[in-house]
């Protein structure tokens, strides 16, 4: 082997080589970390409707024609789109327990006669073995004492599949 | 339903806003294709959607967005074929071993960077239906990319294709490009096969028999192009719709296997044959359809998608800083290094560094890939957008203080092998 040779031998073991065996081990190091549960995709909603319905915002649930929500994720935060009278809201998870505020948009939130300090909040928490996904929880009016929480229970619908590319 | 009426006011409104942005661009010494980025990301929730909420959910209703999709992803596969027919891996072997140093570094630097990243945003910006692995080696992929495009519109512009800096650039964002899409379709492989339940030998054989028969079989018919051009000096409506035709063939075969249909009109581009004048005449033929109407439509697209509201807080926007920090440093730093290491002089060093870090269209492509396959969250996507955005945007001003149009006028002469080979290393070009 000549000079030229062993040098670059020597430069593309340094600069190529060594950093590829530590990516490698960042691969190893990394399986063992966890990441936030995952809520990302379509869900569809089960509750008592005539419970809902006598909720201040209940009834912007009630009269969608598909009940249920979408989800989209970026780590603990997520931003939850439930319907067209409603604007998406944030949500955060923390563990398995899942909180999100929804508001309803301006133009219908006196119509369903919310707004304002009425904001319907939802807590519940993630069944993370459940196949499909499922949330257990209760959708509640802040600042309404005398307004009864509406217990819910969500399936996941289309769980995480990668088909088709676009 | 297909609304004509909205998808033609899309396509107008894009287009018109585009060309507007782009020209801006063009005034403040930006490559064109900048400006229309940006003009994707201002057409999206992130500007339009936030001063005029009505204005854009009249223009963009969500239910219409998949015409517009499918439209811009027509233009992206034609254009994936194009920029594979821009690709001659000759050239890299024409440059020596100080060029397959330099590109194969500036591939693992930002690689291997990115993966370290890895470690900290998982937690932070991805759930538990991606597994590390394919988040890590995906940042990895994203962020090794070069726009090789781009930086020939950039070195072409400022007539440096011919100098010593622009010939290694090319050949670097060449390799890197195919190295790029190798790991990515890796990637791809990995989290269809996973979700689809299809073992993973099935589909890496049927790539591999695929590719074999692309590179010994069909390459060989394609050659057929190059001499009808030589006897006629063009090509037929036909021998170009068959072309055409061919590339969609290509993708359609690398979808049926599980990767993405951009591979294989990718592949279908680089096997083609590579005279200049051939690959100039091709080009000449499908860009201006590519170029003017149908990538704006991606771009616009990309920018529906980038929703920067989502980059909220200080937690948040610092990981955006953290991401084009280790991006630059990486791509930029990994290039300036291993080419200085080789006998480049520092300036140029660093100039090529500056080229190399471009990532522009090339990046966007690969995002919106991971997107589509879940594999980074709504607001990791909208932070590597803008990191795309910055590291296209900075590398022209950049280039222009390292490397003015009169230094690259008066010293960076033609490059010739022996004076890329010749440096501290002594490397010898032919490798012997």
């Amino acid at each position: 082997m000549t000079h030229s040779n062993r040098n670059f031998v020597l430069a593309y073991l340094m600069l190529v080589a060594l950093p590829v065996l530590g990516l490698v081990g960042v691969l190893r190091s990394g399986r063992n970390l966890t990441a936030p549960i995952s809520l990302g995709g379509q869900w569809k909603i089960q509750m008592d409707a005539g419970k809902l319905a006598a909720l201040p915002c209940g009834k912007l649930l009630t009269t969608s024609q598909d009940p249920g929500f979408a989800i989209s994720q970026s780590g603990k935060n997520f931003t939850v789109n439930v319907g067209n009278s409603l604007t998406p809201s944030s949500g955060e998870i923390d563990g398995t327990a899942v909180m999100a505020r929804i508001m309803p948009s301006t133009g219908s939130a006196k119509d369903a006669g919310c707004g304002g300090e009425h904001v319907l909040s939802l807590t519940a928490t993630v069944d993370p073995k459940a196949n499909p996904r499922s949330l257990e929880g209760t959708l509640s009016v802040n600042d309404c004492p005398a307004c009864v929480p509406v217990e819910f229970h969500a399936v996941r619908v289309d769980q995480v599949k990668s088909k088709g590319g676009h | 339903m297909l609304n004509m009426f909205t998808l033609v006011l899309q396509i107008a409104v894009v287009l018109a806003v585009c060309r507007l942005v782009g020209t801006l661009f063009l005034k403040i010494h930006q490559p064109r294709v900048v400006g229309e980025m940006f003009a994707g990301i201002m057409l999206g929730p992130s500007l339009l959607g936030l001063i005029a909420p009505q204005v854009s959910a009249f223009v963009f209703p969500p239910s219409s967005l998949g015409f517009l999709n499918a439209l811009s992803q027509i233009g992206v596969i034609v254009f994936m074929f194009l920029v594979g027919l821009g690709i001659n891996p000759k050239e890299l072997k024409s440059q020596g071993h100080a060029a397959v140093l330099t590109s194969h570094v500036s591939i693992t630097a930002p690689f291997v960077l990115a993966s370290f990243l890895a470690i900290y945003l998982y937690p932070r910006l991805s759930d538990d239906s991606v597994p590390f692995m394919s988040f890590a080696l995906f940042m990895g992929a994203a962020m090794s990319i070069t726009a090789f495009p781009v930086l020939a519109r950039i070195l072409t512009e400022r007539d440096m294709l011919q100098s010593r800096l622009g010939t290694v650039a090319i050949a670097c964002a060449a390799v890197d490009d195919v190295t790029g899409w190798c790991i990515l379709a890796y990637i791809v492989l990995l989290i269809r096969s996973a979700n689809t339940g299809n073992p993973i030998w099935l589909t890496v054989g049927g790539l591999i028999a695929f590719a074999l028969i692309m590179i010994y079989g069909v390459q060989r018919l394609l050659r057929r192009f190059e001499s009808i051009y030589h006897e006629r000096s063009a090509l037929s409506d036909n021998a170009l719709a068959l072309m055409l035709l061919l590339a969609l063939v290509s993708a359609l075969c690398t979808e049926w296997l599980g990767i993405h249909l951009l591979f294989g009109s990718f592949l279908m581009g680089a096997i083609m044959p590579k005279e200049q004048k051939f690959v100039r005449y091709v080009l000449d033929r499908f860009e201006p359809i590519v170029v003017t109407l149908l990538l704006p439509l991606f771009f616009a697209f990309t920018g529906l998608r980038t929703n920067i509201a989502l980059v909220r807080g200080r937690e948040m926007w610092m990981y955006c800083g953290v991401i084009i920090l280790v991006a630059t440093t990486g791509k930029l730093g990994g290039s300036m290094l291993a080419s200085w290491w080789t006998g480049m002089p520092a300036r140029e060093a660093a100039g090529l560094g500056t080229l190399m870090n471009t990532r522009g269209l090339m990046e966007l492509v690969i995002l919106n890939i991971g997107l589509d396959i879940k594999v980074i969250s709504p607001a990791l996507f909208s932070m590597m957008v803008l990191m795309a955005l910055t590291t296209t945007f900075m590398t022209s001003p950049a280039l222009e203080v390292i490397c003015p149009d009169k230094m690259v006028r008066a010293g960076m002469e033609v490059a010739t092998r022996e004076e890329l080979a010749v440096g501290q290393l002594g490397l010898n070009p032919a490798g012997d």
